[in-house]
């Protein structure tokens, strides 16, 4: 970035005013929007220009909410306002983690919990009735992506890799080895925290997103994601096309990998939506339609080529216009009914880039015959008539006793969902 | 040349005020044994950003009327060395998030500065008109409003110090900062010296 800095700046004074015409449609703050088209009705999507507030119909006051990067106290987190199918049972099961975001589960039980902006890696155990967080990873920009396999975790940020081996021995004093020159990631900061899972195949996924709202991509290294062996040989892209994926699992029956994708921004209130999608077996290194087409075949309106959704595979299902819909896991537990058995819970953060605010829940998606249907499972967190939330759901994660974690970025809090007579948690 | 002239030309330069300043900032922070309540804070802070948050020091922001949650959330990025600025380490360092809150909430309180905003230079008037002109086309009221007050986790932009507009724009532009998305980088993105100086003239301007 900074060597771009450099670059551009004598670049600029090269070009002198062609490089600031270049530079001036900036509006809502990507860094692609100056690797866009500079000249036409269409150059800039982003651009927040009376005529694109006509043409999208939306505010151009809209902005994205910014997490709170403080401990939020226990008496603000509005658990009886979250609503849950009967029978099920939601508890605080830990706060006090700012940023919380995607978490995966340790051998011995041990939640990880990976953040954006504070750059913090926490641990959450269980304590006997009550839960402590210890903070194993700090100063990291944006340490997003993290997996776990055969002792050792794996976090992923903007720039690097790391691998903390034997860590569950080790909270209180991790040991980090750097693993970026074995993980090639590429040098990009927007959209580009990453999502992370070792696969049944014992191989390292990660996502790797588009460094923009909507532009070409380099598809061998943006918009992708990515599959390689643990000592980072052997790079596979699994799919392609993908603007920008914020959680995958993989069917516990098919072992298809299915994944969520963010639509773009600033091209109306009512989407294109957000996705869910199936990598089928036999077609790895599909392309999912960025910057082409997006949502169920709707063509780009800047970026453009001919057949703009020839040859993409079209979303399982439609997760609705700037949900965020990110983590996604599969349920294969037996404490809830025998119907969420093999379905997906998907968390929607909720969005920004809409006027009347959508998602901020955890919907359940049932698959059938490749499509899926969705359900709502976990609400509240919006309310729709003040248009006001209070918390946002990242990501979710199944125990083995089958109650669900639900993590929320807004309060740095996890909740525990539970059916039955199941027992809580806390004492 | 005399003593006094050399130390005269040398007061003038950047450098010197800059070391002064850091020395009075030191002096400020030593002299106080360790600053354990807000007002021992805000005595500390103010050595540098001014009593009453309106900095007359170079380079160094003007706090007062600063939306609470940008001052929190930037104050966060420094204790969590996401935001390196050196000078500000020692005060960062082992605060805790309600101490930050309380520190944010002191500021966003107080008054701006009312009168020209003190810089290292004067108003230049042809960058004035451009800086004018950028804002426009850049949609900088978008997100810091239009009377550039600023709001939630975008700061207030006017009144605020010119050098200290230049010094940060700059690092915007060339990576060395970043808020808590990448939103600014992407705006800043390309943009050459002479607009970043109209952009900070502009600003600056502004009441």
């Amino acid at each position: 970035m900074r060597s771009l800095g450099r670059t551009t700046a004598q670049l600029s004074a090269a070009l002198g005013l062609a490089a600031l015409a270049l530079a001036m449609p900036l509006g809502w703050a990507n860094a692609q929007q100056a690797q866009r088209p500079t000249s036409g009705p269409d150059a800039n999507p982003l651009d927040t220009s009376k005529a694109l507030m006509a043409k999208t119909k939306q505010s151009l006051n809209l902005k994205p909410h910014a997490s709170p990067l403080t401990i939020t106290p226990r008496e603000k987190i509005q658990l009886d306002k979250i609503k849950v199918p009967a029978g099920f049972k939601v508890e605080l099961w830990a706060h006090g983690i700012p940023g919380a975001r995607m978490m995966t589960r340790g051998d011995k039980g041990t939640i990880f919990v990976g953040t954006r902006v504070i750059g913090k890696v926490y641990a959450v155990t269980d304590k006997g009735g009550e839960r402590s967080v210890k903070t194993i990873v700090d100063g990291q920009k944006q340490p997003n992506g993290l997996a776990f396999h055969d002792g050792s975790l794996y976090v992923i940020t903007i720039d690097k890799a790391l691998r903390l081996e034997g860590i569950e021995d080790k909270l209180d004093s991790p040991q980090v080895t750097d693993i970026s020159d074995k993980i090639n990631l590429p040098e990009s900061t927007h959209h580009n925290w990453k999502f992370a899972a070792v696969g049944p195949d014992k191989k390292l996924y990660i996502a790797i997103g588009s460094p923009c709202n909507v532009c070409e991509i380099n598809t061998g290294l943006h918009g992708q994601i990515r599959r390689q062996n643990l000592d980072g040989s052997n790079i596979e892209i699994v799919a392609r096309g993908v603007r920008n994926s914020v959680g995958f699992d993989w069917h516990p029956q098919t072992k298809e990998l299915w994944f969520t994708d963010n639509g773009p921004d600033w091209v109306g209130n009512d989407g294109p939506q957000d996705e869910l999608n199936r990598v089928a077996k036999d077609a790895e290194g599909a392309h999912y339609g960025f910057p082409y087409c997006h949502a169920q075949g709707v063509a780009d309106r800047t970026v453009k080529r001919p057949g703009a959704c020839v040859g993409v595979t079209m979303p399982a299902a439609l997760m609705g216009p700037h949900a965020g819909a990110l983590g996604l896991r599969f349920y294969t537990g037996s404490m809830f009914p025998a119907a969420y058995k093999n379905t997906a819970f998907i968390a929607r953060r909720g969005s920004w880039n809409r006027e009347q605010k959508f998602g901020y829940d955890v919907v359940q998606a049932t698959m059938s015959g490749g499509k899926a249907t969705l359900t709502p499972f976990m609400t509240g967190f919006l309310d729709t008539a003040s248009n006001a939330f209070w918390g946002r759901p990242v990501d979710v994660q199944q125990q083995p006793d089958g109650s669900l974690l639900v993590s929320d970025e807004q309060n740095g809090a996890i909740y525990r969902v539970t059916h039955g007579s199941a027992k809580a948690a806390t004492k | 040349m005399s003593l006094m002239a050399f130390l005269n030309k040398w007061r003038r330069s950047q450098a010197l005020a800059l070391a002064i300043g850091a020395a009075i900032c030191a002096a400020a922070w030593t002299g106080t044994p360790a600053a354990e309540t807000l007002e021992e804070r805000v005595q500390v802070c103010g050595g540098c950003h001014g009593e009453d948050g309106n900095s007359k020091m170079e380079n160094t922001p003007s706090l007062a009327g600063q939306p609470a949650l940008f001052l929190t959330n930037q104050l966060i990025l420094m204790r969590e060395k996401l935001r390196p600025v050196e000078a500000m380490e020692p005060f960062v360092k082992g605060l805790k998030d309600d101490e930050i809150v309380a520190l944010a909430e002191h500021y966003a309180k107080l008054k701006p500065g009312s009168g020209p905003e003190p810089g290292s230079e004067s108003l230049d008037q042809a960058a004035v008109a451009r800086g004018a002109e950028l804002v426009k086309q850049m949609h900088c009221g978008s997100c810091h409003k239009a009377g550039f007050e600023g709001q939630e986790q975008m700061p207030r932009l006017v009144p605020q110090r010119i050098d200290y507009l230049v010094k940060s724009l700059t690092e915007y532009r060339d990576g060395k900062r970043y808020g808590i998305d990448t939103s600014m980088n992407g705006v800043m993105y390309q943009v050459r010296n002479a607009d970043i100086r109209a952009l900070a003239h502009y600003l600056g301007s502004l009441r």
